[in-house]
């Protein structure tokens, strides 16, 4: 199987998972006891967050705090970060973020959104327009999972702050973290990460905090995570999230060169047959569309070649098209046929040239029967 | 005191000489639905006991009883000792509270020391001392107290009725195939048919990588839950890619949906010989959509020569939905799912699409090669 989905989660990291396994079952402690265990545990804990956040972060300025997943880490930002007035997001916010911001209707914050590019990324001057006085929080994520599209977060951030500089600045990174070299700048106040995207485990995620940002918890209870986000650890989850990132960081430079080389070639070959509609942006995510396709069906029709991909549309009459492409501006013919094809660290040259055969065998059977 | 319930049947006493038969087929039906629970099934003058069951099942042995077509009513009583006080103290649960009441006794076993009559006074005298707000009115009472006096020194008391789902034994009323899809029609229409008795096959056409899995575990879920009632054990499912393929490919696109019903009906019709099944069994609406005017039916029903039974034909979309709801398809049914893929899908169809066009447009198919392959996709799925 070749399995290029891998912006939707990746195949779990072997050596990590049983690092982490040994450990939990070794050491099955509550990280809060005040025994022993407990403070061993905790002390692992502790590493992890600190290795977790070294990767992207200075630990003196940011502080990092474990969650159930990417979702938890935006809601968490969007909804106790947007507290009054109004709040800006990118049109190509992920689901997390969006609807999250529809949510902030119901709670007395007015959710703007701002256009994207061609490309997925946001129209920073519009993004720009929307920004004023009444700003309490703006979301711009770091990589779009739809494109791949790359949004300079730190550039945006800056030019946020100087409009308004009470406004809180937050970046979603769950197709980033492990996958692009950037350090959080001051004036990012909040980044979000997923475990499952560079081989941890679904339902381990974190959120970065500027740490001199005050923001309120969302999950409530015992008090862990320094009161910010309760419910006893995930000790599994994270030391696997530790692990798996560690070797996704050791080699991000030369992963990045290779992947691009890669994704570039891939789309050469899908060019005839496919149009391809992110050529740059992040090397670990090509979307194409197969004009007048549907994205669904060419999905399975790859399945059943060992060929597994993601899709931007589905064959349903409602809700058939996706909300990110669409707002990038194409028409329904482009719409009805995205199928994004997602790398990983693990990605070879092999799999490139069979998945290029795979994609046009299909394009050419779908365009033949329909 | 054991709880037992007692089941009284719908249609069944009309059968006059094939009323033995009716009754051995329900006796089945019964035993089946209570399938792994411990129980035992009598029958006794027209009507059938379950005893012995684990009490804390009652409950789940009432509700799948009350799936089962044939059940006129049933009441979950008592099995008590057949002395006065025994008697009583079964009828003090089962016994209302205030309001009017009579007491019906029944006395099968006729060596009794006291009658009827004696018995049920009895046992009213005593309710009326224990409850004062008890009325006695032997010609409209609001409730009625059983009591049924058998041999072995023991009785049975119950106090209310629940309806049972009505209609005959499945099995009676010969076997039809069911064309189900993951809609909110063809469950009911199943339902309906099975209630007359009739035993119910299923089949289920897909058109992978068109329609997804989903829809496919959706067909399943439906079907199981119209199995508890029908007590069919599998369903067919039957691959129309090739067809839709070619429909969409070589004929006018107004008639996609036209000529697919006609595979459909073509493929159904082979399967239900395969099956026995006498007859196909649709959800089909009369004008619900484009292919279900009355030209829509009758091109589907052109291409066969079993009946086809459209339950539905007279129901107004509302009055399907809450029979859904009754049966417990509903929420299944609404789950988003695809029976058809949008690119087959044509922008106006026919409403009124006239015979000889039809087959114009369809004489530029192998008929016959398209639906030997898709049958040759058929798969079983045991429910």
């Amino acid at each position: 199987m070749i399995y290029f989905d891998n912006a939707a989660t990746t195949r779990p990291d072997g050596a990590a998972f049983d690092k982490a396994a040994q450990y939990t079952r070794e050491n099955f402690f509550n990280p809060s006891a005040s025994y022993g265990g407990g403070f061993l545990v905790h002390g692992a804990l502790e590493e992890a967050r600190s290795a977790l956040l070294s990767h992207v972060a200075d630990p003196a300025k940011f502080a990092l705090y474990f969650t159930s997943g990417g979702t938890e880490a935006d809601n968490h930002a969007v909804l106790c970060g947007a507290r009054r007035g109004n709040a800006v997001a990118s049109a190509g916010e992920h689901a997390a973020v969006e609807r999250a911001f529809n949510e902030l209707k119901n709670r007395g914050v007015e959710p703007r959104f701002a256009p994207l590019n061609r490309d997925g990324s946001v129209d920073t001057d519009r993004l720009l327009s929307l920004v004023d006085g009444q700003t309490s929080l703006v979301s711009v994520m770091h990589v779009n999972n739809e494109t791949g599209a790359v949004n300079d977060v730190a550039a945006i951030a800056r030019a946020v702050k100087k409009k308004n500089p009470r406004t809180l600045f937050m970046s979603d990174g769950v197709q980033a973290y492990g996958k692009l070299a950037f350090r959080l700048t001051d004036e990012i106040d909040l980044y979000t990460v997923s475990a499952h995207k560079i081989g941890g485990l679904k339902g381990t995620g974190a959120l970065i905090k500027r740490k001199s940002l005050a923001l309120p918890p969302f999950v409530h209870g015992g008090g862990q995570e320094g009161g910010m986000r309760s419910g006893t650890e995930n000790i599994f989850g994270i030391l696997d999230f530790r692990y798996a990132a560690e070797k996704k960081f050791a080699s991000l430079g030369a992963d990045g060169v290779r992947l691009a080389e890669y994704k570039k070639r891939l789309a050469s070959a899908l060019s005839a047959r496919y149009t391809v509609l992110s050529s740059e942006g992040s090397p670990y995510i090509l979307t194409v569309s197969l004009e007048g396709g549907r994205g669904e069906v060419l999905q399975r029709m790859l399945w059943d070649r060992g060929v597994v991909v993601g899709t931007g549309s589905a064959c349903s009459s409602k809700h058939r098209h996706s909300r990110v492409i669409a707002a990038c501006g194409y028409g329904e013919k482009i719409l009805d046929g995205v199928l994004r094809i997602s790398f990983s660290a693990e990605t070879t040259e092999e799999e490139i040239g069979r998945a290029a055969v795979a994609l046009d065998e299909v394009a050419r059977e779908f365009t033949d029967k329909v | 005191m054991e709880k037992v319930i007692i089941i009284r049947y719908a249609e069944i006493h009309l059968k006059g000489k094939n009323r033995g038969y009716f009754e051995r087929v329900f006796a089945v039906n019964l035993e089946k639905s209570l399938k792994g629970m411990r129980h035992e099934l009598h029958r006794m003058s027209g009507r059938w006991l379950v005893e012995k069951f684990d009490q804390a099942q009652a409950e789940e042995i009432e509700t799948r009883i009350s799936r089962v077509f044939g059940v006129h009513s049933y009441s979950l009583g008592y099995l008590v000792g057949s002395e006065l006080d025994e008697i009583y103290a079964g009828v003090r649960l089962v016994a209302p509270r205030e309001g009017t009441f009579k007491v019906e006794t029944h006395r099968g076993y006729k060596r009794y020391p006291m009658t009827s009559p004696e018995i049920s006074a009895a046992i009213g005298g005593r309710l009326i001392h224990d409850f004062p707000a008890l009325r006695v009115d032997v010609h409209t009472p609001q409730n009625t107290v059983y009591i049924d006096v058998r041999e072995n020194g023991a009785a049975l008391v119950f106090g209310s009725f629940e309806s049972g789902a009505g209609g005959m034994p499945v099995g009676t009323a010969g076997r039809g195939l069911l064309l189900i899809s993951g809609g909110i029609d063809s469950p009911v229409a199943g339902y309906m048919m099975a209630k007359r008795g009739m035993t119910v096959e299923l089949l289920h056409f897909h058109s992978y990588p068109y329609t997804n899995e989903g829809a496919k575990e959706k067909v399943i879920t439906l079907a199981r839950i119209l199995s508890k009632y029908s007590l069919t054990a599998r369903i067919t499912t039957v691959k129309m890619t090739e067809i839709q393929e070619s429909i969409h490919k070589h004929c006018a696109e107004e008639l996609n949906v036209t000529l697919l019903r006609r595979f459909m009906f073509r493929v159904a019709e082979r399967i239900a010989r395969a099956r026995k099944a006498q007859c196909l069994v649709t959800g089909e609406s009369l004008g619900q959509v484009a292919s279900q005017t009355m030209e829509g039916l009758a091109s589907s029903n052109a291409v066969v020569t079993l009946p086809v039974l459209r339950p539905l034909i007279g129901f107004d979309k509302e009055e399907i939905i809450t029979l859904a709801k009754k049966i417990g398809t509903f929420e299944t049914s609404i789950l988003p799912y695809e029976d058809c893929c949008t690119v087959f899908l044509p922008e106006f169809p026919a409403i009124k699409p006239k015979l000889d066009y039809i087959e114009r447009e369809e004489s530029k198919l192998d008929v016959e090669t398209l639906v030997n392959n898709a049958l040759s996709t058929a798969e079983i799925i045991d429910l």
